[in-house]
């Protein structure tokens, strides 16, 4: 009996650790993109950001010149996610800048 | 009875029907930078890769240097990229945009209603692929990834 409450005991802490460090790899960054002027332009971001591995949610707004991004610190940086921005032909600034 | 299985094959040989055109590419004629009328269905016999773009738009600007290494590279197994521009064009931005990044396939100057041809969306860039019969097989929006050049047009070009 004292060894099953253990065992069950022991589950319980892996389970926890497991649920506290997958959370703790999500994380959500805005990263502000100049140059997006209509619907379009933000279904481009918005594909070159999913297609990246870590990934898990994108908003991009073309009218805020914002993405909203969820992803995995442990599989994708902040800077890989900008480059990717960049890639697609707008410009990632630190703040919105029109 | 009679009249039931002839509605029956009716329908059925209309969706054959249907479905045929709505696979064929359109037949589409456009002129170039050059003013020289090009057809669409001329590269029949080859994998094209129909792709609307503007020189206001991005990310159209972005994924070319992508259809120039392709087109270089799978050019001699029958890939053959077309460029067709997508209003407003200013045909002399066309041209120097063009010349800088030293495209290497035909670029055609193309209107709303070219692109109503091949595809409803709003989407911009937009890349019709079509296989050697002049058939449309598939779609791609915005920037073209690697992968999916892989999946979709290097299997049609075996």
């Amino acid at each position: 009996m004292t060894k099953r409450v253990s065992s069950l005991g022991l589950i319980a802490i892996l389970l926890v650790f497991t649920a506290a460090s997958a959370l703790a790899a999500t994380k959500t960054t805005t990263i502000h993109v100049k140059g997006m002027h209509c619907k379009m332009c933000s279904a481009s971001v918005t594909k070159a950001l999913k297609a990246v591995d870590g990934v898990q949610n994108v908003d991009v707004s073309w009218e805020k010149g914002t993405a909203i991004v969820d992803y995995d610190d442990q599989k994708v940086t902040e800077e890989r996610l900008r480059e990717v921005v960049n890639s697609t032909g707008f410009q990632v600034v630190d703040e919105k800048t029109e | 009875m009679r009249k039931a299985i002839a509605s029956i094959f009716l329908v059925v040989a209309v969706q054959i029907l249907v479905v045929g055109q709505a696979q064929q590419a359109p037949p589409v004629v456009l002129k170039d930078l050059t003013g020289r009328t090009v057809r669409i269905d001329a590269f029949k016999g080859k994998v094209v890769m129909l792709n609307f773009w503007a020189t206001w738009c991005p990310p159209c600007r972005a994924e070319m240097p992508g259809l120039i290494k392709w087109q270089r590279e799978f050019q001699e197994k029958g890939l053959q990229v077309v460029g067709i521009t997508y209003p407003p064009t200013k045909v002399q931005d066309v041209r120097q945009f063009t010349r800088r990044i030293k495209v290497n396939y035909p670029i055609l100057l193309g209107s709303k209603e070219t692109k109503a041809l091949f595809d409803s969306s709003e989407i911009m860039p937009v890349t019709i692929i079509i296989d050697r019969n002049g058939m449309v097989k598939d779609r791609i929006e915005g920037i073209i990834l690697p992968e999916e050049f892989e999946q979709k047009v290097k299997p049609l070009l075996n």
